[in-house]
């Protein structure tokens, strides 16, 4: 009984986490532009898909934000929390709470105000606005992860390492990174995905010279959604399920 | 040290980009969309060696709030709607147009130029133009018994109708049921349009503007109002599906081009509003995205099937019941409390 009430439970939360997913994929084979029954199979969206230049523009600006804004992200995050863990200093712990306060701040709050500093610097809107505040927001998200795994770490460790010579540097090197490289790797991970699919600060951030998915998506959403963006969203989920499986991979394998 | 070098780095890509931006060769525009063929812009590029930042907006509001918040953003071109050109050239939001630089404009339909809305046609340039009115399935309704708006409030249309969420669009039908014109001012006017409303909405079956053509095309909804372009697309795959012109008027909307008081790339953007308005660009524009143009060389290059299409293009008869949206100003606050109480039933 009790193992049939677990099975059930779990069935019900994974179908409401991929029953929408999978409705999508199976729409972006729907032989129909606009209606929402099923017409028969067609690969024609996904031909259109790489003939479509605009959309291939549109989907590169977006992967370019995403990678640079998560690996600077990754870089300032990591630092951060190292320096919250390893050193003492005053104002340690207004640092860590105003942390906090960004992760949970709403996304309009960040877009505003992100747009009047760049407005009161002057500064053109464009590639460069969206990716600082693409790292902005990531750089909580990275930080909370590592920590996280810092303080779970055995400190003795690091004052081990210090025992035996190593400057700071050199324990950072060769003994902090390769403990939390799979809070790092996650810490990306995270901040790629949120740059990916940030709507809200990204429209009050870019310029008329850089456009990016998700606000193309979105002003396509009243005049109705092209199959051709069920098969992006649809080779875009491929691709995720193929990065998480081999960090998995990588992560077990460090594990072990 | 290595630090330094970076500092260096860094300041040298700003340098970059900064040159870029300076560079003459570009312009941004602002449009709706699914509102151009990425071939046009593809040509226009290479005819004049300019090259097209293209963004897209799903509203008025949208496109609004982002020239509002940053009048510098840099927009060269945007095409806001009939009243919106209204509301957005009486905040000193758009630049009077240098009409010398437009020679094709000779092209344009006059019944669609120097409206109320924009008088001389001083700030906007047409681009598209569309309709809203009435969608009946052939498969469920017979013909000829929805001809006027009057005929939403019949009993038997209980929860059946679907009506666009748009204050204005919606509260027209009222008005123009009571006869009043929709862009009445008049207080009163307008409440008896917000009663008249109430009595609608058990027929109602749905508020929606965005993916109504799906809607019409899956027959999940058989009788409503809706904009021409829509259904001209959703009859492409539902034969069944009919758009009516009611007799008791109907809005006209005009989507025009239009260039923002911050815009840096003038001389950029009228070449580009004149490349557009040349005959055989309009032409290819409007065929890609089944919306009318208002470029009367490019109507006549049409193909007789488009042309023979009163969906989407109405004879002049049927225009003379047309009207206009212009900005109703201080009335607005009104439609929007009353339009407010009807959404929630009060």
């Amino acid at each position: 009984m009790n193992r049939l009430v677990k099975s059930s439970y779990l069935t019900a939360i994974y179908s409401f986490f991929y029953l929408p997913i999978i409705i999508l994929i199976i729409y972006s084979f729907n032989d129909s532009s606009y209606s929402l029954l099923w017409h028969g199979f067609t690969l024609h969206w996904y031909k259109q898909l790489g003939d479509d230049m605009a959309l291939a523009v549109v989907t590169l600006h977006s992967l370019e934000v995403s990678v640079l804004s998560a690996t600077c992200a990754t870089l300032i995050g990591t630092l951060t929390a190292t320096c919250l863990y390893c050193y003492t200093f005053f104002g340690k712990r207004l640092l860590h709470g105003l942390m906090f306060v960004l992760i949970v701040s709403p996304d309009i709050v960040m877009g505003v105000s992100l747009l009047i500093l760049f407005f009161l610097m002057k500064m053109q809107l464009g590639f460069w606005s969206l990716l600082f505040s693409h790292i902005t927001f990531c750089i909580p998200f990275v930080s909370v992860t590592v920590l996280s795994r810092l303080t779970g770490l055995d400190k003795n460790i690091f004052e081990a390492a210090r025992d035996l010579g190593a400057s700071d540097f050199m324990s950072f090197k060769r003994v902090i990174i390769p403990m939390l490289w799979p809070a790092i790797l996650a810490g990306w991970l995270l901040s790629f995905t949120l740059s990916l699919d940030d709507v809200i600060i990204s429209f009050f951030v870019t310029g008329p010279d850089f456009q990016i998915l998700p606000l193309y998506i979105y002003s396509l959403v009243r005049i109705g959604l092209k199959p051709e963006l069920n098969a992006l969203c649809s080779v875009m989920f491929i691709i995720t399920l193929f990065i998480v499986g081999i960090f998995q991979l990588v992560l077990r394998k460090k594990e072990a | 040290m290595k630090l330094y070098r970076y500092k260096w780095v860094v300041c040298f890509l700003f340098f970059l980009s900064s040159l870029v931006n300076a560079q003459e060769k570009l312009v941004n525009i602002y449009n709706w969309s699914n509102y151009i063929s990425s071939e046009i812009l593809r040509q226009f590029t290479k005819e004049t060696g300019i090259k097209v930042n293209y963004a897209t907006y799903d509203s008025n509001e949208t496109m609004y709030a982002k020239l509002k918040a940053n009048p510098h953003s840099g927009y060269d071109i945007v095409v806001p709607s009939t009243y919106f050109v209204d509301h957005m050239r009486r905040q000193g939001m758009l630049r009077a147009l240098d009409k010398t630089k437009l020679s094709n404009i000779k092209n344009l339909d006059p019944a669609l130029l120097n409206k109320s809305y924009d008088p001389g046609n001083r700030y906007s340039i047409p681009y598209f133009w569309s309709s809203t009115g009435i969608v009946i399935n052939t498969r469920y309704h017979a013909l000829g018994q929805v001809e006027n708006w009057t005929d939403f409030w019949n009993p038997k249309y209980r929860n059946q109708l679907l009506l666009l969420n748009d204050v204005h669009e919606v509260f027209s039908i009222a008005l123009f049921a009571l006869g009043y014109s929709p862009n009445d001012t008049d207080p009163e006017h307008i409440r008896q349009a917000y009663f008249k409303l109430k009595q609608l909405m058990p027929n109602v079956r749905l508020f929606s503007d965005d993916a109504v053509k799906s809607l019409y095309l899956d027959e999940d909804l058989t009788l409503g109002m809706a904009w021409n372009g829509d259904i001209y697309q959703a009859m492409q795959e539902n034969s069944a599906i009919r758009f009516i012109y009611p007799q008791d008027g109907f809005i006209v909307a005009i989507d025009s081009m239009a260039i923002p008081v911050g815009a840096t790339h003038l001389d950029n953007a009228y070449r580009f509003i004149n490349f557009i308005l040349r005959p055989d660009v309009a032409k290819k524009i409007s065929l890609a995205t089944g919306y009318a143009s208002p470029n009367q060389a490019a109507v006549k290059r049409m193909p007789r099937a488009v042309l023979n299409n009163p969906t989407i293009y109405p004879d002049p008869k049927t225009l003379e019941r047309s009207v206009i949206q212009v900005d109703v100003g201080a009335a607005e606050a009104i439609y929007q409390k009353y339009w407010e109480l009807l959404k929630v039933g009060g």
